[in-house]
């Protein structure tokens, strides 16, 4: 192994990495909201490239009709909830009827055109995100109360479920999307593309945005006191489902914008997204469910070992990976005197 | 309580079913048409539509199941065809796992199997089972042996290999080595990737570092394109093979100018209109591959479409022989369903030219592949 | 014979013909359904009565399959080897995943089976000797007397004979002193580790037990297919198994096999039906099965079974509890009175800057009943946390019987002989009164997990229920015995709290705050109850917040506010400390 190949996968390893690590900090972020395991974070990554490459063959992306259609499902089970108050009818039909529907008749009109690529990909972006907001409504708030457990299981089927749907609007087919930009810079040995630059630059830059948006915005803040004590911020009337809606928003957000940034990288296909959301929930576990920078250390690790073992023992790859938490786990054993919670 | 009702129900319906069943001749599909071999599967389903339900005047009915790429359910799928709908001839599965999973069932039952899975150890070695058990996917070998025939001419000395993780690039690593040995060729690097992987640059790399003169890539359908386009950024300047599992539009699609170059060993039907006229199996696939191109699209057509087509072939020769011995339903039928497939001779179709025999149930030979270059998206037939 | 007998033997008596009438096919559909019965009953145990889950059931499967088809294949073992060297394999690789993992929250173990089931999947792909991807074909049938089971109908009976042993075992094992420890795990880890249960431990014993029937499950599908590939064992399978509990009912033995059913004839058929309705191929029975997992999981965590449960009439009660044959368990030589039995020395609590006790000094000795009251916020279940081991000492020393105690674990300091009662009653509200006071009784007895299993245990269980019926006749709740705990109302489960601190027969009992929210009735009722266990020369410490419910009950009082003790002394002598007046007026308002 020369240096320079050292110095490759270590580029590689940064590249995956980061990716890696927007999707654990949306893990840990969801998770310390709602006590729910994001287990479909992945498909959030599938779902916004392969839109963003239905847009770019001039297509409707299928997204767009899904999302109408959940959006009138949630609609109707608000309406119906809300049967004997019409005032309160008004703000879901707007923001599960209307919004979808404008999405999509602005994908009927954008589509044929020649858009840049920039349109494009906020298009793609829009119309997944609020996949994220539907996702909480419609399967977890009316449980939101239950046990870790049931939480646990109903994310399983909602990704299976959703995995499924993917490969029905999408069909088994991969997808590579045109890059942001084309550049590529010479580092010593090293060939940066400017897509990789961007992978890691958006990274961190979003991680700089969360951390303005928890310390500095009043919905940062809301929903850090309901991550720290979701009684105590019922009590000060900190509404929780505002709380795990938006938690999911973001958690959208961010897996819509990953698929966006390496789907010119590599091949996305309709259950891509699953592995590597795998790769963020071990690196937000490294980090206790609990610590974002350390969340991102672990993910960027993984990314680079991830990498060093394709190149030193390509068949064990996902072995050694996975393997990665069993000794972390261990330390974290061996730290705890207790017992282990009740957890009811 | 509901469970036997359903079941007592269920078992009702079947005795109903077989009243029913006289003289039909009655095949029973299990493909992969979702999970991850589904791009398989669905060419073989699409086949299937294709197919007329009568050869002359004997009525044929084709049951084609899911088996969602899933072992169990390629087993489950074919008791519920053998037991339940009573089939003479079962066709599938898509994946060599499942159609090996598959071969106990049909030799328990007596019914020919006719296997769209390329390993060759379905049909090899020759035993008691296997006898049942035909395929029409050219076994690796052919093309594996194609590929180092092709690299040998250019006077290729050292290749790497980088292949699927799974069945496929396994298969493809056995019979490789065995033909690159025999002419002189040294295998230096071998890699495996998986078909979810997102980057395969630790791969590439090693691959590159012993500096073959080529590299043959193992993969099938878009992510073979992967590491082919990975080699390509990296600046691999040598000659860059590809299997047939990789020929399809997807793959040109994804991969694009970087697969400009690159060879892919592939059955004929894919070039059929750039063959010369004397190749036997261009007047076949010159009436299949427009119509089915019509219904499922420009560049829809696939070799796994073509295998599974040559099935229909195979049985319109088998199936008015073996209906002069016994009826359809019985098992006489299936025996001589089996002997009538094992006697053919020289059939022409679209992956090749099928000779059976006791011995061979693959049936192929090398007229069963072709050499094809990429050309600007375009797959160009290499005369050699 | 009740309906629910009835039933039984139907389905008994369908398992039994179901080969002879139902169609090839429908048989092998019964198999597959008995292979994964076997794994689901092993979540059964593990997600319905523990509360853990795993996603990985289906590796264990898969090296129960492998490690039969690699030896059986190679090397010639005969299969029933095979399974016991599968069985060891399986045990050992539970174990290290449980040692890592269930000492962490809930979450650690359902993650690391994920991560553990795709490891596995790559290991059995790969691993050299292991066919890889294509897998190993040509297993040998399993051979019993010399008859081989060659055909899949063969290993029908086999197969559901092995389902209902194991539905049998899981029964004996949840009806006895291990299995009370295992049903406690969920939700009552606290009130267990109190009582001397190793929890630790019987979340392992049920993990390894779910594993080892998973691997079994896998023995009988490799020599089934006489083929394995690693499809079948990849985490999807795992997630399916998991799925089959939901559906059938997590809580009961039927719901495993139930599930099992319903998933796998739906599967089935939705497989073949959905396509047609939506004119297009897809995993449209994938979409349905995970939509259909949320609603159902909205709407009730119980499962099919529970539908039939309501469907059939109740059980009948079950036997009454008094067995007078029983053996007595063993009991703690008495203390003669005034022997010291705990030291408070200087014992203070600081969380961050507050200090919740400072510089606390009291003691008990044998045959006393010590109130330590205090108003609100006084610093008084702190100081009961100390003593009962749940909170760790920021200074100062607590020593039982002379023994330091501030640095035990609870489950360490029940085995000195105290036993606690809780403010917040932590009652198994799914289990009968006698059971929850039987688990008070789990240091005083034996039986471990195989003789449950086998039922070797029924004489120490029948004195076990025989202790327990004794104090619930000591307390007044005989006549509730077999109702759910969870039906009684406050003051009763307080009761009941006692009945099964009294079940371990404690040299010290801790009560805390007993009275809080109890209405007058109920009140008297605990005071007379206490004032029993006074004449019973039972040594008492209560933590109470209530000043006149303790002051003709206890022989001495310590007071305590912010964190401080103010007073100590007989009840008359403290009720006119102008300090305490302050306390509690000022307190109070």
């Amino acid at each position: 192994m020369t240096s320079d190949i050292i110095l490759f996968l270590i580029q590689d390893g940064i590249a995956n990495g980061a990716i890696y690590a927007l999707l654990g900090l949306a893990i840990v972020l969801v998770f310390a909201v709602t006590r729910i395991i994001m287990v479909p974070q992945g498909i959030f990554i599938s779902y916004a490239a392969l839109s963003l490459s239905w847009l770019e063959s001039n297509l409707v992306p299928p997204t767009a009709w899904l999302l109408l259609a959940l959006g009138l499902l949630t609609a109707g089970i608000e309406c119906w909830q809300a049967r004997r108050r019409p005032r309160a009818m008004r703000a879901p039909l707007v923001k599960y009827v209307v919004l979808p529907a404008a999405l999509l008749g602005l994908c009927w009109l954008l589509a044929p055109q020649d858009l840049p690529q920039m349109a494009r990909m906020a298009l793609a972006l829009a119309l997944v995100v609020p996949f994220g907001p539907i996702m909480y409504r419609l399967a977890f708030q009316p449980v939101a109360g239950a046990s870790p457990l049931v939480l646990l299981l109903i994310s399983v089927a909602v990704f299976i479920a959703l995995t499924s749907l993917g490969l029905v609007i999408f069909g088994p087919e991969g997808v590579r999307t045109a890059p942001i930009a084309t550049a590529s810079f010479t580092l010593g040995v090293l060939d940066l593309s400017a897509q990789s630059l961007w992978v890691v630059g958006m990274t961190a830059l979003l991680m700089v945005l969360l951390y303005l948006f928890f310390g500095r915005t009043i919905a940062g803040k809301a929903l850090h006191a309901t991550a720290v004590n979701r009684i105590g911020a019922k009590l000060v009337g900190i509404e929780t489902n505002a709380a795990g809606g938006l938690a999911f928003t973001l958690a959208a957000a961010i897996g819509a914008l990953s698929g966006i940034l390496i789907s010119p990288i590599t091949t996305i296909y309709y259950d891509t997204g699953f592995l590597m959301g795998l790769k963020g929930f071990i690196a937000a576990i490294i980090g206790g469910l609990l610590s974002y920078p350390l969340t991102v250390i672990s993910a960027l690790v993984i990314g680079i070992i991830e990498s060093f073992s394709s190149f030193s023992a390509s068949l064990y790859k996902e072995v050694i990976v996975f393997s990665l938490i069993l000794p972390v786990l261990l330390l974290r054993s061996l730290g705890r005197r207790d017992i282990g919670e009740d957890e009811q | 309580m509901r469970i036997t009702a359903l079941l007592a129900g269920l078992a009702l319906a079947v005795s109903v079913a077989q009243a029913q069943a006289e003289t039909v001749v009655k095949v029973g599909v299990t493909a992969a048409i979702t999970g991850p071999a589904a791009a398989l599967g669905i060419g073989a389903k699409n086949a299937f539509s294709l197919m007329p339900d009568h050869i002359g005047d004997i009525k044929v009915q084709i049951i084609v199941l899911d088996d969602a790429t899933d072992t169990t359910k390629a087993v489950v799928n074919t008791n519920k065809l053998i037991n339940e709908e009573q089939v003479d001839v079962m066709v599938g599965s898509s994946t060599s796992p499942q159609a090996l999973a598959m071969i106990n069932p049909i030799f328990e039952a007596k019914v020919p199997l006719i296997s769209l899975a390329a390993s060759a150890s379905i049909v090899e070695p020759m035993d008691e089972k296997r006898h049942w058990v035909f395929k029409t996917a050219a076994n690796d070998s052919v093309m594996a042996d194609g590929i180092a025939r092709h690299a040998a001419l250019k006077g290729i000395k050292t290749m790497g290999f980088i292949g699927f993780d799974d069945s496929y690039g396994e298969s493809w690593l056995q019979q490789f080595k065995r033909f690159a040995e025999r002419d002189g060729i040294q295998l230096v690097a071998v890699e495996r990737y998986s078909r979810q992987d997102t980057s395969v640059v630790g791969q590439v790399l090693k691959v590159m570092a012993a500096k073959p003169d080529a590299i043959l890539i193992a993969g099938s359908s878009a992510p073979a394109a992967m590491p082919h386009v990975e080699l390509k950024a990296r600046g691999y300047k040598g000659v860059i093979y590809q299997t047939h599992g990789s020929a399809s539009s997807d793959f040109l699609k994804v991969g694009g100018a970087a697969l400009n170059g690159g060879y892919v060993s592939v059955g004929p039907n894919l070039v059929w209109s750039q063959l010369p006229d004397s190749n036997p199996t261009k007047a076949v696939s010159a009436t299949l591959v427009p119509r089915y191109e019509e219904k499922f699209g420009k560049n829809s057509w696939s070799n796994f479409a073509g295998q599974a087509y040559d099935v229909w072939l195979i049985l319109s020769a088998a199936i008015p022989v073996a209906i002069k011995q016994a009826q359809p339903g019985t098992p006489a039928f299936r025996a001589a369903l089996r002997d009538a497939i094992e006697g053919i001779k020289d059939l022409p179709a679209n992956a090749g030219v099928f000779s059976f025999s006791p011995t061979d149930h693959a049936g192929l030979d090398a007229r069963a592949r072709v050499i094809v270059q990429i050309v600007d998206g375009k797959w160009k037939y290499d005369a050699q | 014979m009740t309906s629910r007998r009835i039933l039984l033997l139907i389905v008994l008596a369908g398992l039994a013909v179901a080969p002879a009438v139902l169609s090839p096919f429908m048989v092998t559909l019964l198999i597959f359904i008995g292979i994964y019965s076997i794994v689901a009953l092993g979540l059964v145990l593990l997600t319905g009565v523990a509360g853990l889950t795993s996603f990985g059931q289906a590796a264990f499967v898969g090296l129960g399959a492998y490690t039969t088809a690699y030896l059986t294949t190679t090397i010639g073992l005969s299969p029933w080897l095979t399974l016991l060297i599968g069985l060891g394999l399986t045990a050992a690789a539970a174990f290290v995943l449980g040692a890592v993992t269930l000492r962490l929250s809930g979450h650690y173990l359902p993650v690391s089976t994920i991560a553990w089931g795709i490891s596995s999947y790559y290991l059995f792909a790969h691993v050299d000797g292991l066919g890889g991807a294509t897998g190993i074909t040509d297993i040998p049938p399993i051979e019993a007397f010399g008859y081989p089971f060659l055909t899949r109908e063969s290993l029908y009976y086999p197969i559901w004979l092995t389902v209902l042993v194991t539905m049998q075992l899981i029964v004996n094992l949840l009806d006895s002193r291990p299995g009370r420890a295992i049903r406690a795990l969920r939700g009552g880890i606290l009130m267990a580790e109190s009582f001397g249960i190793a929890t630790p431990r019987y979340k392992m014993a049920a993990f390894i037990i779910s594993a080892l029937l998973a691997c079994i499950a896998g023995w009988l599908y490799a020599h089934l297919l006489r083929f394995v590939n690693p499809t079948p064992f990849h985490l999807d399978a795992g997630i399916n198994y998991l799925f089959m509990v939901v559906i059938g009912g997590a809580s009961q033995v039927w719901g495993a096999v139930l599930g099992a059913g319903i998933l796998t004839i739906l599967q089935n058929y939705l497989q073949d039906l959905l396509p047609h309705l939506f004119g297009q191929t897809g995993n449209y029975e994938a979409i349905a099965l995970g939509v259909c997992i949320v609603l159902l999981l909205q709407r009730t965590q119980q499962g099919a079974v529970s539908l039939l449960d309501r469907l059939l009439p109740p059980p009948p009660a079950a036997p009454p509890g008094e067995v007078t044959a029983a053996e007595r368990l063993p009991e703690r030589p008495p203390l003669p009175p005034g022997t010291r039995l705990l030291v408070v020395m200087g014992a203070s609590k600081r969380f961050g800057g507050l200090t919740a006790v400072n510089n606390l000094s009291f003691s008990i000795e044998a045959g006393e009943i010590v109130g330590l009251i205090g108003p609100n916020g006084a610093g008084k279940s702190t100081a009961f946390n100390l003593i009962s081991g749940v909170l760790p000492l920021s200074s100062g020393e607590i020593r039982y019987l002379g023994r330091r105690i501030d640095n035990r674990s609870s489950r360490r300091i029940a085995r000195l002989g105290l036993a606690r009662s809780f403010q917040h009653t932590r009652l198994l509200p799914d289990m009968t009164v006698i059971e929850n006071v039987m688990i008070g009784a789990h240091l005083r007895s034996r039986a471990g997990i195989l003789r449950a299993l086998l039922r070797l245990d029924r004489a120490e269980e029948r004195s076990i229920r025989a202790e327990a019926a004794r104090h619930l006749h000591r307390v007044g709740l005989a006549d509730s015995m077999h109702l759910a705990a969870g039906s009684l109302a406050l003051g009763q489960q307080r009761i009941l709290e006692i009945a099964r601190a009294l079940c371990a027969d404690p040299t010290l009992l801790l009560l805390d705050e007993p009275a809080a929210g109890l209405r007058y009735q109920e009140k008297q009722t605990l005071a007379a109850l206490l004032s029993q266990l006074r004449s019973e020369n039972v040594s008492i410490l209560l933590v109470e917040h209530d000043m006149d419910f303790v002051m003709n009950l206890v022989d001495r009082l310590v007071v305590v506010d912010f964190g401080e003790m103010i007073a100590q002394g007989l009840p008359e002598q403290v009720q006119a400390d102008p300090r305490v007046v302050e306390a509690y007026l000022g307190g109070i308002e």
